[in-house]
Parts: C-alpha cells; structure tokens; sequence
C-alpha cells in the first residue's frame, strides 16, 4: 500500500538498534491457509477425469460417430459416476454441507466458485441425460436425436467446469497458488489427456480397434503437449519452490513428474497399443496427475522449514555420514 | 472454549411451534432464495487507528467479544511478548499486537532507553490493535459465491452468517489473513463493524472501550482528514517515520475503509508492504485456462480427421 507518505517510508531504514533481535510479525504468514487438504486434490482429479472424459468422447462422437459412438455412450455413464463423486467431495469439504444449495442463490461473474458452481450444475443435466440414453439404447430404446442434442448442449458448461478450478486457485492471496498464472491452463490441458486416457482404455477394453488406434495417436500427442503448460506452471512457481525446497528437491521431484506423466507412459504407448500396455500407461498418467494436485493443493499449507530441514539433515547424514 | 455456545445451540432458538419435517427441509431449501429489500445507502463509516497512542490494553479485545458474546480463546502465551490472542480469527475480531524493538546492551536499561531523549526511536514498543480492513473492493467479497458477504448501507463489508455455507473461498483471498471459518459451525466469521451498534446510532464497541482514543471510528471522509493532521502533527513533533497505511488506494488495492497511522514498515506490524488484489489476474487466468483446454481440444481434432479415412 503506497498511500501518504508510505512510499517515503519504505525507502528509509526500520530504525531499529544495531543488535536488535525482534523484528514484530515481520517473519510470520500475512494469509490464512484455507482449510482445503487432500480431499480438494481428489476433487481436482475427479474433476478432470470427468469433464475430461466427457468432452474427449463428445469431441471424438461428434467428429466421427461411426468410430467412435460405441465407446462414447460407455465414456458418458462413467463421467457420470466421476462426477458425482467428485460432487460429494465437494460438498462434503464445505464448512456447512446442508448449505451446498447455497452457492445457488446468486450468480457471480467475478467468483470462479460461482462460475463453476453454476457450470458443473448445468453441465450435469445434460451428461446425465446423455448417459441415460445411452444406458437405454443399450437396451433398445432409442433417442438417438435427443442423445445427441445432450451431448451438444453439454460441451460449454463441461468445458467451463474444467476451466474454473485452476483459476479458482490462482486467483487468490495464498503464496503459491497466487503465482500459478499457468494453473488453469495445465488442469484443463491435463483434464483433456486424462479423458483421452480414460477413453483409449475403455476402447482398448471394449476391442474397438479402430477407436482405440485413433485415441493411441491423440494420446500420445497430448502426452507430449501436456509438457507446455506443466512447463510453464513450473516457471511460474520457481520462487515457490525455492523457499520451500532445495534445488536438489526440486530436481528429484521435477524429474519423477516427468518420468511418471510423460516418459513412461510415451514409452509404453510407443512399446505396445495392447489394453495392458495402455492400462499401466493410464495409471501412471493419473498417479503422476494427483500427485501433481495434491503438491499444488498442498503448498500454503507447507512449512519451508519442515520441508528443509528434513532435507538438510538427509543430506548432513549423507554426507557426514551422523545426522546433524 | 465456547462450551456456552454448545449449550445453546442445543436449545430451540425460535419459539415457533413444530412445523413437521418436511415443512422444515422446504423452508431450509427456499429460505436462502429469499432476497430482501436493502437498505437506503448511508454515509461510508470506518476506522482509524492511530498506533502511536495505543497502549496495548487489549480493551478493545475484551469489549468485541464482549459485546459480540465471542467465546473465550483460552489463555495461551504466544511466545511473542504480551500477545496471547496470536491472531484474527473466527471468534476474535480484535488482535492487539505487541511489537518490542530493543538493542540487546539496552534491555536492562530499559525505562531509561526508552525515556532517553537523543534515541527516542531506536528503543522501543510499538502496539497495534488489528482487525478487518473493510476494503472498499474487498477479495473476501469478490470471491464469495453464496453472497454470504455484501457491502452493508456503511460501505463495511460484512458476513451474513445464515447464508454463509463455509467454502472458505474467502479465506484464501483475504491478503490480509482476516477470515477464517469456525471449528464450531463451519462458517466464517470476522468483525462487523459493531453493524448492529451503528444502526442504532453507537459507535462500535472497541472504540467507545479503547481509552487512549487510538481507535477512531466515523465516516471514512472525516477519519483521512483527521489522521492526515495527525501525520502532520507527528512530523513536526520529530517523529518522520509516521505514515498512513491504506487511507488512498494504490495501483494493485483499492483503499480500505479501517486505515492505520504506523511508524515502521508495514510488514513489522503483520501487514503486507503492498497488498495485491488477486482479481486483477483473473482474465488472465481464465485465458490460459481456456487456451490450454483448446489447444488440447484442437490436436485431438486434428489427430482423428487425420486418422478416420
């Protein structure tokens, strides 16, 4: 805040004595960590398993429905089930959970929880019809139209359901997550190859030959591009990850996100399109994508000091061969 | 703590009679849609704290939670000299803070330290009694989606706590780590205002207790005109450092309706130097995040029309 004469003040020394030892609340944390933990890096994943699996089928349907119909109306009953899980994580981490309705009262522009309140409330009305029916022309009763028309409709408002978390997370004051500028780019971007994944596995399992060569390629092309903005989320949180790890840390942990989300999966992929190839290319793929939300989730809830000095006396003992 | 506010929640609040369950569930369902009128704008009011009186009394601590009928924190020394509250939070609306600033070789001399006339600065105990901002563009209030948290007919920024559902959206947007959402009922909780004093003609509870008149409470207009003359004053009385924290609003925060008159850098007294409404990244944000699901969106396109025939 630079009103009056503080812009004055803040060029001047503190004046405080030469041996001074109290510097008043100047070391302590400014903001208060919300009490979001685990359960919101697993709303993070499901979240993007489930728009992502949604909008990948829907995309794949609508380009070309002769390859792709059969999986996709297996992908929308299963986007379904991730959504409501992902739903009642949601619910279950507000503070007062028989006020969830409340996020409906209003809308709100400027609020991303209001954006994404709204969209995955709109978005589930449409994959819900979409995967009822599906669910029914499995049984012979068809709407095929009606089916087609949901999955149309759905496309926006899951598309905006993928998109508010990582703003949702950047745009506030908690260190880290207020630095993240690329965070919403790399959820949705990940949101996109995780359903690219989930649908490749269910089209690898369903024997459709076709589909699933079709998504192998995408697949592995999304690997390589979801390396971009997981890069640039990087830079964006250098300084983050300068205070609460060393570089050393930092190198380790770089190097098995890499390993773990684009390495061994492209290796398996490029090895073997069989569906056991493909379903240990997709667990890595998920491992690695949580692992990632929770670090990100986990950050304003991270001492610097736990963090290091854990570190340094590894590396004291390590080196001194005693801990320190 | 708050085994008094255990007890009363167990007891029924309304002397209603029993409407039956599902009248209950309809009415918990359609209250929250209900939208009052609201009230006629009334002039901006706030504070204005004027550090180098307070005295670190801590009556304005016991006159918010007197009057607001906050439980008890329990007596916890901080470590950190006369602080025991440690910090704001959802059942203490007012923290005094403590600040000793002292040269190791003049610790056992202090009265005469801090009396000596030649280095009146470099020994000393700085005091500050903390508290919501009431920002004039709050983030608490930018981010909250149930509209739990409105700006009132004074231009305070204040929770309604029936409509608060604890998504604590709030709390990870206030730069200044105001908020925080209660163990008890899970929603947030921060000062008012004293809002139910003012609309009754008082002024807000700290103030009317605070004894050295650190704590100024009135409209806003009136308080900068007031704590300028006072920067003024100080000034001239040999004290250079006294500054205005957040009475005009810089390129990245709006002004905040509770300002302070302090005398070291912002961040001594648990304040951020230069605070940062995350909201001016939110397009910005929202960009990249749509770019990125589109570019994905586009190679996968790319990749089928390529492979179908």
């Amino acid at each position: 805040m630079r009103g009056n004469s503080t812009a004055e003040h803040l060029s001047t020394e503190p004046p405080l004595p030469g041996g001074a030892t109290q510097s008043g609340y100047a070391n302590t944390p400014v903001t208060k960590a919300p009490s979001w933990h685990g359960i919101i890096a697993w709303d993070a994943l499901l979240n993007g398993m489930a728009m992502g699996l949604f909008i990948v089928a829907a995309v794949s349907e609508l380009a070309a429905p002769a390859i792709f119909r059969r999986v996709a109306k297996i992908a929308y009953p299963v986007a379904l089930v991730l959504l409501l899980v992902d739903l009642a994580l949601l619910v279950l981490d507000l503070g007062d959970s028989l006020r969830f309705h409340h996020m409906l009262r209003i809308f709100k522009p400027n609020s991303p929880m209001s954006v994404g309140t709204w969209c995955l409330t709109i978005f589930s009305l449409p994959l819900t019809a979409a995967a009822a029916l599906s669910l029914l022309a499995e049984i012979g009763i068809d709407f095929e139209w009606v089916r087609i028309l949901a999955v149309v409709v759905g496309l926006l408002p899951g598309f905006g359901a993928a998109a508010y978390k990582g703003v949702l997370l950047s745009t506030n004051a908690q260190p880290g997550w207020k630095d993240a500028r690329w965070l919403g780019g790399y959820l949705t971007n990940s949101a996109i190859l995780m359903g690219c994944a989930e649908l490749l596995l269910l089209s690898a399992l369903m024997g459709q030959s076709r589909a699933t060569a079709i998504l192998r390629a995408a697949f592995l092309v999304l690997l390589v591009l979801n390396v971009i903005p997981l890069g640039l989320l990087f830079r964006n949180l250098q300084p983050t990850h300068a205070r609460l790890y060393t570089r050393e840390q930092q190198w380790r942990v770089g190097v098995l996100i890499f390993a773990a989300g684009t390495l061994i999966p492209l290796g398996l992929m490029l090895l073997n399109g069989g569906p056991l190839f493909i379903c240990g290319a997709v667990i890595f793929l998920l491992v690695e994508s949580w692992g990632v939300r929770f670090v990100y989730v986990k950050i304003p809830h991270t001492s610097p000091l736990e963090i290091r000095s854990g570190e340094i006396a590894i590396d004291d003992h390590a080196h001194n061969g005693k801990p320190s | 703590m708050a085994s008094r506010e255990k007890e009363l929640s167990g007891v029924p609040q309304s002397s209603d009679p029993p409407h039956g369950q599902l009248w209950e569930l309809a009415e918990r369902l359609i209250y929250p849609f209900r939208h009052g009128e609201p009230p006629e704008p009334r002039p901006a009011t706030g504070f204005y704290t004027d550090t180098t009186v307070c005295i670190g009394c801590k009556a304005c601590e016991v006159a918010c939670k007197q009057w607001n009928q906050l439980p008890s924190d329990g007596f916890n020394w901080s470590g950190n000299s006369y602080d025991n509250t440690a910090e704001l939070s959802a059942t203490s609306w007012r923290h005094v803070k403590f600040i000793e600033q002292f040269g190791e070789e003049s610790s056992s001399n202090l009265a005469f330290s801090v009396m000596a006339p030649n280095e009146p600065v470099l020994n000393r105990w700085l005091m500050m009694s903390d508290h919501c901002k009431h920002c004039l563009a709050a983030p608490c209030h930018q981010a909250c989606p149930t509209g739990a948290i409105i700006q009132n007919e004074f231009e305070n920024v204040y929770i309604q706590a029936d409509i608060c559902n604890g998504c604590s959206c709030c709390v990870a947007a206030c730069p200044f780590g105001v908020i925080s959402r209660s163990e008890m009922g899970g929603h947030s909780h921060k000062c008012t205002l004293c809002y139910d004093r003012q609309r009754d003609g008082l002024e807000p509870a700290c103030a009317k207790a605070c004894p050295t008149k650190s704590i100024h409470f009135g409209p806003v207009d009136e308080l900068r005109e007031q704590a300028r003359k006072r920067v003024e004053e100080l000034h001239q009385r040999g004290v250079p450092q006294a500054y205005l924290y957040g009475d005009v609003a810089s390129e990245t925060y709006s002004e905040l309706h509770s300002f302070y008159l302090l005398v070291d850098r912002p961040s001594v007294y648990g304040l951020p130097d230069e605070p940062f409404n995350p909201w001016l990244h939110m397009m910005g944000d929202y960009v990249r995040s749509v770019a990125g699901g589109l570019a994905a969106i586009a190679a996968l396109l790319i990749v089928v029309f390529l492979l179908k025939s």
